[in-house]
Protein backbone atom coordinates (compact mmCIF):
# COMPACT_ATOMS: atom_id res chain seq x y z
CA UNK A 1 0.00 0.00 0.00
CA UNK A 2 1.44 3.34 -1.12
CA UNK A 3 1.72 6.36 1.96
CA UNK A 4 -0.35 9.32 1.24
CA UNK A 5 2.03 11.40 3.78
CA UNK A 6 5.73 10.26 4.45
CA UNK A 7 8.48 12.14 5.81
CA UNK A 8 12.22 10.46 6.05
CA UNK A 9 14.58 12.06 8.68
CA UNK A 10 12.60 15.36 8.69
CA UNK A 11 14.46 18.03 10.85
CA UNK A 12 13.34 21.36 11.53
CA UNK A 13 14.62 24.23 14.32
CA UNK A 14 11.51 26.92 15.26
CA UNK A 15 13.66 28.58 17.56
CA UNK A 16 16.09 28.48 20.48
CA UNK A 17 13.59 25.80 22.94
CA UNK A 18 12.55 24.08 20.56
CA UNK A 19 13.21 21.32 17.66
CA UNK A 20 11.39 18.44 15.81
CA UNK A 21 14.24 15.81 15.56
CA UNK A 22 14.61 13.01 12.73
CA UNK A 23 10.73 12.68 12.07
CA UNK A 24 9.88 9.81 9.56
CA UNK A 25 6.51 9.45 9.49
CA UNK A 26 4.04 7.15 7.13
CA UNK A 27 0.59 7.75 6.64
CA UNK A 28 -1.03 5.23 4.79
CA UNK A 29 -3.38 6.12 1.86
CA UNK A 30 -7.09 5.30 2.94
CA UNK A 31 -6.11 5.55 6.52
CA UNK A 32 -7.39 7.46 9.20
CA UNK A 33 -4.59 8.62 11.10
CA UNK A 34 -4.65 9.85 14.39
CA UNK A 35 -1.54 12.11 15.60
CA UNK A 36 -1.72 12.35 19.08
CA UNK A 37 0.87 14.22 21.74
CA UNK A 38 0.74 16.56 24.51
CA UNK A 39 0.78 19.99 24.13
CA UNK A 40 4.16 21.55 22.72
CA UNK A 41 5.27 18.05 21.35
CA UNK A 42 5.06 19.40 17.50
CA UNK A 43 2.30 18.13 16.04
CA UNK A 44 0.78 21.29 14.86
CA UNK A 45 4.96 22.33 13.35
CA UNK A 46 5.21 19.06 11.49
CA UNK A 47 1.25 19.22 10.19
CA UNK A 48 2.68 22.90 9.33
CA UNK A 49 5.65 21.46 7.43
CA UNK A 50 4.23 18.89 5.43
CA UNK A 51 1.65 21.66 3.49
CA UNK A 52 4.66 23.75 3.10
CA UNK A 53 3.82 26.44 5.87
CA UNK A 54 7.67 25.87 7.05
CA UNK A 55 10.70 24.73 5.71
CA UNK A 56 11.98 21.98 7.01
CA UNK A 57 15.94 21.96 7.63
CA UNK A 58 16.92 18.71 6.36
CA UNK A 59 14.91 15.25 5.54
CA UNK A 60 12.45 14.55 2.75
CA UNK A 61 8.41 15.11 2.37
CA UNK A 62 5.53 13.97 -0.11
CA UNK A 63 2.16 14.18 0.16
CA UNK A 64 0.39 12.24 -2.80
CA UNK A 65 3.57 10.61 -3.60
CA UNK A 66 4.71 14.30 -4.65
CA UNK A 67 7.41 16.76 -2.95
CA UNK A 68 7.32 18.87 -0.68
CA UNK A 69 7.99 22.01 -0.94
CA UNK A 70 8.54 21.86 -5.08
CA UNK A 71 5.22 20.36 -5.63
CA UNK A 72 3.10 22.51 -3.44
CA UNK A 73 0.35 24.25 -5.27
CA UNK A 74 -0.56 20.66 -7.24
CA UNK A 75 -0.54 18.75 -3.19
CA UNK A 76 -2.95 21.71 -2.16
CA UNK A 77 -5.22 21.36 -5.23
CA UNK A 78 -5.93 17.74 -3.97
CA UNK A 79 -5.47 18.39 0.07
CA UNK A 80 -7.86 20.19 2.46
CA UNK A 81 -6.15 21.91 5.73
CA UNK A 82 -8.22 22.60 8.88
CA UNK A 83 -5.81 24.87 11.02
CA UNK A 84 -6.10 24.99 14.52
CA UNK A 85 -6.63 28.04 14.73
CA UNK A 86 -9.46 29.70 11.90
CA UNK A 87 -7.40 30.71 9.32
CA UNK A 88 -10.34 32.83 6.88
CA UNK A 89 -10.55 36.32 6.50
CA UNK A 90 -12.75 37.43 9.62
CA UNK A 91 -14.32 40.56 7.71
CA UNK A 92 -16.02 38.37 4.77
CA UNK A 93 -19.63 36.69 5.16
CA UNK A 94 -19.71 33.07 5.28
CA UNK A 95 -21.11 33.10 1.99
CA UNK A 96 -18.69 35.39 0.43
CA UNK A 97 -15.69 32.97 2.34
CA UNK A 98 -17.49 30.01 0.64
CA UNK A 99 -17.14 31.70 -2.84
CA UNK A 100 -13.81 33.11 -2.39
CA UNK A 101 -12.74 29.30 -1.24
CA UNK A 102 -14.14 27.67 -4.09
CA UNK A 103 -12.90 29.69 -6.91
CA UNK A 104 -9.10 28.30 -5.80
CA UNK A 105 -10.20 24.01 -6.50
CA UNK A 106 -10.78 22.69 -9.33
CA UNK A 107 -12.88 19.89 -7.88
CA UNK A 108 -15.01 22.21 -5.90
CA UNK A 109 -18.42 21.06 -5.45
CA UNK A 110 -21.23 23.01 -5.42
CA UNK A 111 -24.15 20.92 -4.98
CA UNK A 112 -22.53 19.44 -2.19
CA UNK A 113 -21.46 22.95 -0.98
CA UNK A 114 -25.27 23.59 -0.49
CA UNK A 115 -25.72 20.42 1.07
CA UNK A 116 -23.39 20.76 3.66
CA UNK A 117 -24.29 24.61 4.22
CA UNK A 118 -27.97 22.65 4.79
CA UNK A 119 -26.42 20.23 6.84
CA UNK A 120 -24.17 22.81 9.41
CA UNK A 121 -27.34 24.89 9.56
CA UNK A 122 -24.66 27.92 8.82
CA UNK A 123 -26.05 31.73 8.52
CA UNK A 124 -24.83 32.84 5.17
CA UNK A 125 -24.81 36.56 5.86
CA UNK A 126 -22.94 36.07 9.17
CA UNK A 127 -19.48 37.81 9.49
CA UNK A 128 -16.94 35.08 9.84
CA UNK A 129 -15.51 37.01 12.71
CA UNK A 130 -19.31 36.88 14.20
CA UNK A 131 -19.06 33.26 14.29
CA UNK A 132 -19.53 31.01 17.05
CA UNK A 133 -16.98 28.42 17.48
CA UNK A 134 -18.73 25.94 16.67
CA UNK A 135 -20.03 27.38 13.33
CA UNK A 136 -16.29 28.31 12.91
CA UNK A 137 -15.29 24.24 13.41
CA UNK A 138 -18.56 23.34 10.61
CA UNK A 139 -17.22 25.97 8.10
CA UNK A 140 -13.74 25.33 7.72
CA UNK A 141 -15.14 21.55 7.49
CA UNK A 142 -17.30 22.48 5.08
CA UNK A 143 -14.61 23.97 2.70
CA UNK A 144 -12.49 21.63 3.50
CA UNK A 145 -14.84 18.63 2.26
CA UNK A 146 -16.50 20.81 -0.68
CA UNK A 147 -12.91 20.99 -2.34
CA UNK A 148 -13.15 17.08 -2.74
CA UNK A 149 -9.46 16.21 -1.35
CA UNK A 150 -7.81 12.81 -1.51
CA UNK A 151 -6.20 13.89 1.67
CA UNK A 152 -7.55 15.85 5.04
CA UNK A 153 -4.91 17.33 7.05
CA UNK A 154 -6.96 18.43 10.36
CA UNK A 155 -5.03 20.10 13.18
CA UNK A 156 -7.14 19.80 16.52
CA UNK A 157 -10.51 20.33 14.38
CA UNK A 158 -12.93 19.85 17.31
CA UNK A 159 -11.32 21.38 19.92
CA UNK A 160 -13.37 23.53 22.08
CA UNK A 161 -16.47 22.32 20.41
CA UNK A 162 -19.54 20.59 21.91
CA UNK A 163 -20.05 17.15 21.83
CA UNK A 164 -23.26 17.73 19.49
CA UNK A 165 -21.04 19.35 17.04
CA UNK A 166 -18.35 17.45 17.07
CA UNK A 167 -20.75 14.51 16.62
CA UNK A 168 -21.92 16.46 13.60
CA UNK A 169 -18.25 17.45 12.37
CA UNK A 170 -17.06 13.74 12.44
CA UNK A 171 -19.50 12.02 11.06
CA UNK A 172 -19.73 14.30 8.25
CA UNK A 173 -16.08 13.43 7.95
CA UNK A 174 -16.62 9.76 8.00
CA UNK A 175 -19.08 9.87 5.46
CA UNK A 176 -17.35 11.52 3.08
CA UNK A 177 -13.66 9.09 3.56
CA UNK A 178 -15.81 5.59 3.15
CA UNK A 179 -17.57 7.03 0.24
CA UNK A 180 -14.26 8.54 -1.55
CA UNK A 181 -11.15 6.40 0.44
CA UNK A 182 -9.79 9.95 0.94
CA UNK A 183 -6.79 9.60 3.95
CA UNK A 184 -7.18 11.67 7.07
CA UNK A 185 -4.34 12.96 9.05
CA UNK A 186 -6.27 14.54 12.44
CA UNK A 187 -4.20 15.36 15.39
CA UNK A 188 -6.63 15.76 18.61
CA UNK A 189 -5.85 16.05 21.82
CA UNK A 190 -9.57 14.22 23.03
CA UNK A 191 -7.61 10.49 22.63
CA UNK A 192 -11.14 9.02 22.75
CA UNK A 193 -12.45 10.64 19.87
CA UNK A 194 -9.67 9.26 17.96
CA UNK A 195 -9.84 6.31 19.85
CA UNK A 196 -13.18 5.41 17.97
CA UNK A 197 -12.67 6.66 14.09
CA UNK A 198 -8.78 6.50 13.73
CA UNK A 199 -7.28 2.83 12.42
CA UNK A 200 -3.43 4.28 12.42
CA UNK A 201 -1.89 6.21 15.26
CA UNK A 202 1.20 8.14 15.87
CA UNK A 203 2.38 9.84 19.13
CA UNK A 204 4.26 12.54 18.90
CA UNK A 205 6.28 13.68 22.13
CA UNK A 206 9.39 16.38 22.59
CA UNK A 207 10.00 17.12 18.52
CA UNK A 208 10.16 13.13 18.28
CA UNK A 209 7.92 10.71 16.77
CA UNK A 210 7.86 8.10 19.15
CA UNK A 211 6.04 5.25 18.07
CA UNK A 212 3.61 4.79 15.19
CA UNK A 213 1.38 1.74 13.94
CA UNK A 214 -2.36 0.53 13.22
CA UNK A 215 -4.81 1.43 15.80
CA UNK A 216 -5.85 -2.30 16.50
CA UNK A 217 -1.95 -3.20 17.02
CA UNK A 218 -1.62 -0.38 20.01
CA UNK A 219 -5.16 -1.54 21.32
CA UNK A 220 -3.87 -5.26 21.19
CA UNK A 221 -0.40 -4.89 21.47
CA UNK A 222 0.23 -2.65 25.27
CA UNK A 223 -0.80 -4.63 28.29
CA UNK A 224 0.41 -4.07 31.38
CA UNK A 225 1.07 -7.42 32.87
CA UNK A 226 1.86 -8.79 36.73
CA UNK A 227 4.83 -10.88 36.82
CA UNK A 228 5.05 -12.99 40.26
CA UNK A 229 8.91 -13.81 40.72
CA UNK A 230 10.35 -11.36 37.80
CA UNK A 231 13.45 -11.73 36.93
CA UNK A 232 16.63 -8.91 36.84
CA UNK A 233 16.34 -7.94 33.57
CA UNK A 234 14.10 -8.84 30.71
CA UNK A 235 16.26 -10.66 27.64
CA UNK A 236 15.34 -11.30 24.36
CA UNK A 237 11.95 -10.78 24.66
CA UNK A 238 9.34 -11.14 21.88
CA UNK A 239 7.65 -7.84 22.96
CA UNK A 240 9.08 -4.52 24.34
CA UNK A 241 9.42 -3.52 27.98
CA UNK A 242 8.44 -0.22 27.90
CA UNK A 243 8.71 -0.35 31.84
CA UNK A 244 8.49 -1.12 35.06
CA UNK A 245 6.82 -0.51 38.41
CA UNK A 246 6.41 -2.24 41.92
CA UNK A 247 2.41 -3.80 42.31
CA UNK A 248 0.72 -1.09 45.08
CA UNK A 249 -0.83 -2.50 48.13
CA UNK A 250 1.76 -5.16 48.99
CA UNK A 251 0.99 -7.73 46.20
CA UNK A 252 3.79 -9.44 45.34
CA UNK A 253 5.47 -8.87 41.97
CA UNK A 254 5.85 -6.28 39.56
CA UNK A 255 3.78 -4.78 36.49
CA UNK A 256 5.78 -4.46 33.63
CA UNK A 257 4.35 -2.42 30.21
CA UNK A 258 5.09 -4.03 27.04
CA UNK A 259 4.55 -3.16 23.42
CA UNK A 260 4.19 -5.17 20.53
CA UNK A 261 2.35 -8.56 23.24
CA UNK A 262 0.32 -11.60 22.01
CA UNK A 263 -0.87 -14.44 24.23
CA UNK A 264 1.24 -17.05 22.94
CA UNK A 265 4.07 -15.32 23.90
CA UNK A 266 2.81 -15.66 27.54
CA UNK A 267 5.38 -18.71 27.67
CA UNK A 268 8.74 -16.13 27.76
CA UNK A 269 8.07 -15.96 31.27
CA UNK A 270 7.86 -19.82 32.44
CA UNK A 271 11.40 -19.81 30.57
CA UNK A 272 13.11 -17.45 32.93
CA UNK A 273 11.78 -18.54 35.97
CA UNK A 274 8.61 -15.87 36.48
CA UNK A 275 5.14 -16.29 36.26
CA UNK A 276 2.60 -13.84 34.54
CA UNK A 277 -0.74 -14.10 36.88
CA UNK A 278 -2.65 -10.75 35.03
CA UNK A 279 -3.10 -9.35 31.47
CA UNK A 280 -4.83 -5.75 31.88
CA UNK A 281 -5.78 -4.38 28.65
CA UNK A 282 -5.25 -0.36 28.11
CA UNK A 283 -7.65 1.93 26.45
CA UNK A 284 -5.86 4.27 23.65
CA UNK A 285 -5.65 6.92 26.34
CA UNK A 286 -4.02 4.57 29.61
CA UNK A 287 -2.01 3.38 26.14
CA UNK A 288 -1.16 6.70 25.57
CA UNK A 289 -0.01 8.38 28.90
CA UNK A 290 1.77 5.31 29.85
CA UNK A 291 3.87 4.92 26.21
CA UNK A 292 4.83 9.08 26.69
CA UNK A 293 5.96 7.94 30.90
CA UNK A 294 7.61 5.40 30.10
CA UNK A 295 9.58 7.05 26.87
CA UNK A 296 10.33 10.39 28.89
CA UNK A 297 11.96 7.93 31.72
CA UNK A 298 14.34 6.97 28.68
CA UNK B 1 -9.88 33.40 -8.92
CA UNK B 2 -9.25 36.97 -9.90
CA UNK B 3 -12.94 37.99 -9.25
CA UNK B 4 -12.55 36.79 -5.73
CA UNK B 5 -9.21 38.30 -5.24
CA UNK B 6 -10.58 41.84 -6.53
CA UNK B 7 -13.87 41.45 -4.79
CA UNK B 8 -12.56 40.98 -1.16
CA UNK B 9 -9.76 43.89 -1.93
CA UNK B 10 -12.84 46.20 -3.03
CA UNK B 11 -14.42 45.27 0.41
CA UNK B 12 -11.20 45.40 2.60
CA UNK B 13 -10.65 49.43 0.90
CA UNK B 14 -13.85 50.41 -0.68
CA UNK B 15 -14.54 53.33 2.26
CA UNK B 16 -11.10 54.75 2.35
CA UNK B 17 -11.22 54.20 -1.73
CA UNK B 18 -13.98 55.87 -1.56
CA UNK B 19 -13.19 59.16 0.17
CA UNK B 20 -9.82 58.87 -2.06
CA UNK B 21 -11.76 59.12 -4.70
CA UNK B 22 -14.24 62.18 -4.01
CA UNK B 23 -11.03 63.71 -2.36
CA UNK B 24 -9.17 63.16 -6.22
CA UNK B 25 -12.21 64.52 -7.86
CA UNK B 26 -12.66 67.41 -5.77
CA UNK B 27 -9.15 69.09 -5.38
CA UNK B 28 -9.44 70.07 -9.11
CA UNK B 29 -12.42 71.98 -9.23
CA UNK B 30 -11.00 73.25 -5.53
CA UNK B 31 -8.18 74.28 -7.27
CA UNK B 32 -10.06 76.57 -9.90
CA UNK B 33 -12.05 77.72 -7.56
CA UNK B 34 -9.94 79.13 -5.47
CA UNK B 35 -8.52 80.73 -8.75
CA UNK B 36 -11.52 82.59 -8.81
CA UNK B 37 -13.45 79.88 -10.66
CA UNK B 38 -15.63 81.24 -13.48
CA UNK B 39 -14.25 84.60 -12.50
CA UNK B 40 -10.73 84.39 -13.79
CA UNK B 41 -10.07 86.96 -15.72
CA UNK B 42 -6.83 87.66 -18.29
CA UNK B 43 -5.15 89.97 -15.69
CA UNK B 44 -4.97 87.61 -12.99
CA UNK B 45 -2.85 85.09 -15.02
CA UNK B 46 0.18 85.16 -12.55
CA UNK B 47 -2.77 85.20 -9.71
CA UNK B 48 -3.92 81.67 -10.96
CA UNK B 49 -0.44 79.94 -11.71
CA UNK B 50 0.31 81.03 -7.76
CA UNK B 51 -2.69 79.33 -6.93
CA UNK B 52 -2.75 76.36 -8.93
CA UNK B 53 0.92 75.90 -7.67
CA UNK B 54 -0.32 75.66 -3.57
CA UNK B 55 -2.73 72.99 -4.49
CA UNK B 56 -0.03 71.43 -6.72
CA UNK B 57 0.98 69.47 -3.88
CA UNK B 58 -1.81 67.77 -3.25
CA UNK B 59 -2.04 65.68 -6.14
CA UNK B 60 1.42 63.65 -5.47
CA UNK B 61 0.79 63.60 -2.20
CA UNK B 62 -3.24 61.93 -2.93
CA UNK B 63 -1.26 59.75 -5.64
CA UNK B 64 1.38 58.37 -2.85
CA UNK B 65 -1.67 57.89 -0.11
CA UNK B 66 -4.01 56.14 -2.18
CA UNK B 67 -0.96 53.97 -3.57
CA UNK B 68 0.03 53.31 0.28
CA UNK B 69 -3.35 52.22 1.69
CA UNK B 70 -4.22 50.11 -1.28
CA UNK B 71 -1.14 48.27 -0.42
CA UNK B 72 -1.56 48.28 3.20
CA UNK B 73 -5.36 46.88 2.74
CA UNK B 74 -4.51 44.33 0.23
CA UNK B 75 -1.88 42.57 2.21
CA UNK B 76 -3.63 43.46 6.19
CA UNK B 77 -5.62 40.81 6.12
CA UNK B 78 -2.84 38.24 5.12
CA UNK B 79 -0.58 39.98 7.42
CA UNK B 80 -2.96 39.38 10.61
CA UNK B 81 -3.59 35.80 9.99
CA UNK B 82 0.24 35.45 9.18
CA UNK B 83 -0.71 34.30 5.82
CA UNK B 84 -1.46 30.60 6.52
CA UNK B 85 -4.52 30.84 4.58
CA UNK B 86 -2.97 32.79 1.53
CA UNK B 87 -0.32 29.97 1.63
CA UNK B 88 -2.55 27.25 2.27
CA UNK B 89 -4.03 27.89 -1.35
CA UNK B 90 -3.48 25.83 -4.55
CA UNK B 91 -1.49 28.12 -6.69
CA UNK B 92 2.20 29.16 -7.01
CA UNK B 93 2.76 32.54 -4.03
CA UNK B 94 4.26 34.55 -7.21
CA UNK B 95 1.04 33.79 -8.70
CA UNK B 96 -1.26 34.70 -5.73
CA UNK B 97 0.89 38.33 -5.02
CA UNK B 98 0.26 39.15 -8.81
CA UNK B 99 -3.67 38.05 -8.65
CA UNK B 100 -3.89 40.90 -5.57
CA UNK B 101 -1.30 43.48 -7.37
CA UNK B 102 -3.49 43.02 -10.41
CA UNK B 103 -6.90 43.60 -8.19
CA UNK B 104 -4.94 47.10 -6.80
CA UNK B 105 -4.31 48.24 -10.72
CA UNK B 106 -8.12 47.70 -11.12
CA UNK B 107 -8.87 49.47 -8.04
CA UNK B 108 -6.75 52.81 -8.80
CA UNK B 109 -9.41 53.18 -11.74
CA UNK B 110 -11.96 54.67 -9.45
CA UNK B 111 -9.71 57.77 -7.66
CA UNK B 112 -8.25 57.93 -11.65
CA UNK B 113 -11.60 58.50 -12.87
CA UNK B 114 -12.17 60.83 -10.07
CA UNK B 115 -9.51 63.14 -11.11
CA UNK B 116 -9.97 62.77 -14.47
CA UNK B 117 -13.71 63.60 -14.35
CA UNK B 118 -12.91 66.80 -11.37
CA UNK B 119 -10.30 68.09 -13.59
CA UNK B 120 -12.19 67.69 -16.87
CA UNK B 121 -15.57 69.99 -14.68
CA UNK B 122 -13.20 72.29 -13.18
CA UNK B 123 -11.20 72.93 -16.67
CA UNK B 124 -14.66 73.44 -18.19
CA UNK B 125 -15.85 75.53 -15.95
CA UNK B 126 -13.24 78.19 -15.16
CA UNK B 127 -12.58 81.04 -17.92
CA UNK B 128 -8.63 80.36 -18.67
CA UNK B 129 -6.60 83.36 -18.65
CA UNK B 130 -4.65 84.51 -22.14
CA UNK B 131 -1.07 82.44 -22.29
CA UNK B 132 -2.19 79.73 -19.99
CA UNK B 133 -3.88 76.40 -20.76
CA UNK B 134 -6.12 73.86 -18.75
CA UNK B 135 -4.61 70.21 -19.08
CA UNK B 136 -7.31 67.94 -17.46
CA UNK B 137 -5.86 64.71 -19.33
CA UNK B 138 -2.37 65.00 -18.60
CA UNK B 139 -2.94 65.64 -15.06
CA UNK B 140 -5.16 63.03 -14.96
CA UNK B 141 -2.82 60.27 -16.22
CA UNK B 142 0.00 61.75 -14.47
CA UNK B 143 -1.74 61.49 -11.21
CA UNK B 144 -2.32 57.31 -12.16
CA UNK B 145 0.61 56.89 -13.18
CA UNK B 146 1.78 58.26 -9.96
CA UNK B 147 -0.52 56.47 -7.75
CA UNK B 148 0.71 52.98 -9.97
CA UNK B 149 4.02 53.48 -8.79
CA UNK B 150 3.13 54.30 -5.10
CA UNK B 151 0.66 50.78 -5.00
CA UNK B 152 3.50 49.32 -6.63
CA UNK B 153 6.31 50.43 -4.08
CA UNK B 154 4.30 49.69 -0.88
CA UNK B 155 2.89 46.50 -2.09
CA UNK B 156 6.04 45.09 -2.78
CA UNK B 157 7.12 46.54 0.93
CA UNK B 158 4.16 45.87 2.52
CA UNK B 159 4.02 41.87 0.71
CA UNK B 160 7.43 41.82 2.31
CA UNK B 161 8.03 40.18 5.99
CA UNK B 162 8.24 42.81 8.70
CA UNK B 163 12.04 42.11 8.68
CA UNK B 164 12.06 43.37 5.08
CA UNK B 165 9.86 46.69 5.42
CA UNK B 166 12.22 47.09 9.19
CA UNK B 167 15.05 46.87 6.68
CA UNK B 168 13.46 49.61 4.76
CA UNK B 169 12.67 52.09 7.38
CA UNK B 170 15.99 51.26 9.25
CA UNK B 171 18.32 52.41 5.83
CA UNK B 172 16.21 55.48 5.43
CA UNK B 173 16.64 55.99 9.29
CA UNK B 174 20.57 55.56 9.67
CA UNK B 175 20.40 57.93 5.79
CA UNK B 176 18.56 60.63 8.11
CA UNK B 177 20.52 60.05 10.81
CA UNK B 178 24.05 60.05 8.95
CA UNK B 179 22.98 63.16 7.43
CA UNK B 180 22.85 64.88 10.71
CA UNK B 181 25.64 63.35 12.46
CA UNK B 182 27.76 64.76 9.36
CA UNK B 183 25.67 68.09 9.92
CA UNK B 184 26.89 68.16 13.92
CA UNK B 185 30.40 67.95 12.99
CA UNK B 186 30.79 69.85 10.56
CA UNK B 187 31.45 67.70 7.85
CA UNK B 188 29.82 69.51 4.73
CA UNK B 189 28.99 66.31 2.75
CA UNK B 190 25.08 66.22 2.19
CA UNK B 191 24.52 62.51 1.99
CA UNK B 192 20.44 63.28 1.21
CA UNK B 193 20.16 65.32 -1.50
CA UNK B 194 22.00 63.52 -4.64
CA UNK B 195 19.60 60.99 -3.43
CA UNK B 196 16.70 62.52 -3.29
CA UNK B 197 17.94 64.22 -6.56
CA UNK B 198 18.43 60.88 -8.51
CA UNK B 199 14.88 59.70 -6.91
CA UNK B 200 13.36 62.62 -8.03
CA UNK B 201 14.79 63.85 -11.10
CA UNK B 202 12.93 63.60 -14.16
CA UNK B 203 14.63 60.61 -15.52
CA UNK B 204 15.16 59.11 -11.86
CA UNK B 205 11.96 56.01 -10.59
CA UNK B 206 10.44 58.73 -8.76
CA UNK B 207 10.80 61.26 -11.26
CA UNK B 208 6.80 61.39 -11.59
CA UNK B 209 5.89 62.74 -7.91
CA UNK B 210 8.21 65.61 -8.74
CA UNK B 211 7.79 68.68 -11.13
CA UNK B 212 4.42 70.97 -11.95
CA UNK B 213 1.61 69.13 -10.96
CA UNK B 214 -0.61 72.22 -12.19
CA UNK B 215 -4.37 71.53 -13.90
CA UNK B 216 -4.35 75.23 -15.50
CA UNK B 217 0.02 76.16 -16.11
CA UNK B 218 1.86 78.01 -18.84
Amino acid sequence: MSDAIKTQGMWYRAGPDFELHDVSMSVPTGSVYGFLGPNGAGKTTTIRLLLGLHRADRGDISLLERDVPKDMPDILQRTAYVPETPHLYPSLTVAEAVRYHGAFYKAWDESWTDELFDRFSLPPNQRISKLSKGESGKLLMLLALAQRPELLVLDEPTEGLDPIVRRDILGTLLDYVSEQGATVLISSHLVHELERICDWVGLMDQGRLISEMPMQQFKNGIKRLRIIDPPGTYDNTPFEVLAREPVNGGVPGEMILVQGWSADMAGYFSGVGASLREVVDLDLEDGFVEMLRAYRAG
Amino acid sequence: MFQVILSTQWKWARLPLLLATITAFTVPILSVQGAGGSQIQGAMAFSVLATMENWAVWYPLLAAAIGLLLAVTAWGPDHRQGHTYALSLPLPRWQYAMLRLGAGFVLLAAPAIGIALGSVLASATATVPLGLTAYPAALAIRFTLAAVLAFTIFFAIAGGSTRTAGYVLATMAALLIGHRLLGVVAIDIDVIGPILERLYDFRGPLGIFGGRWMLIDV
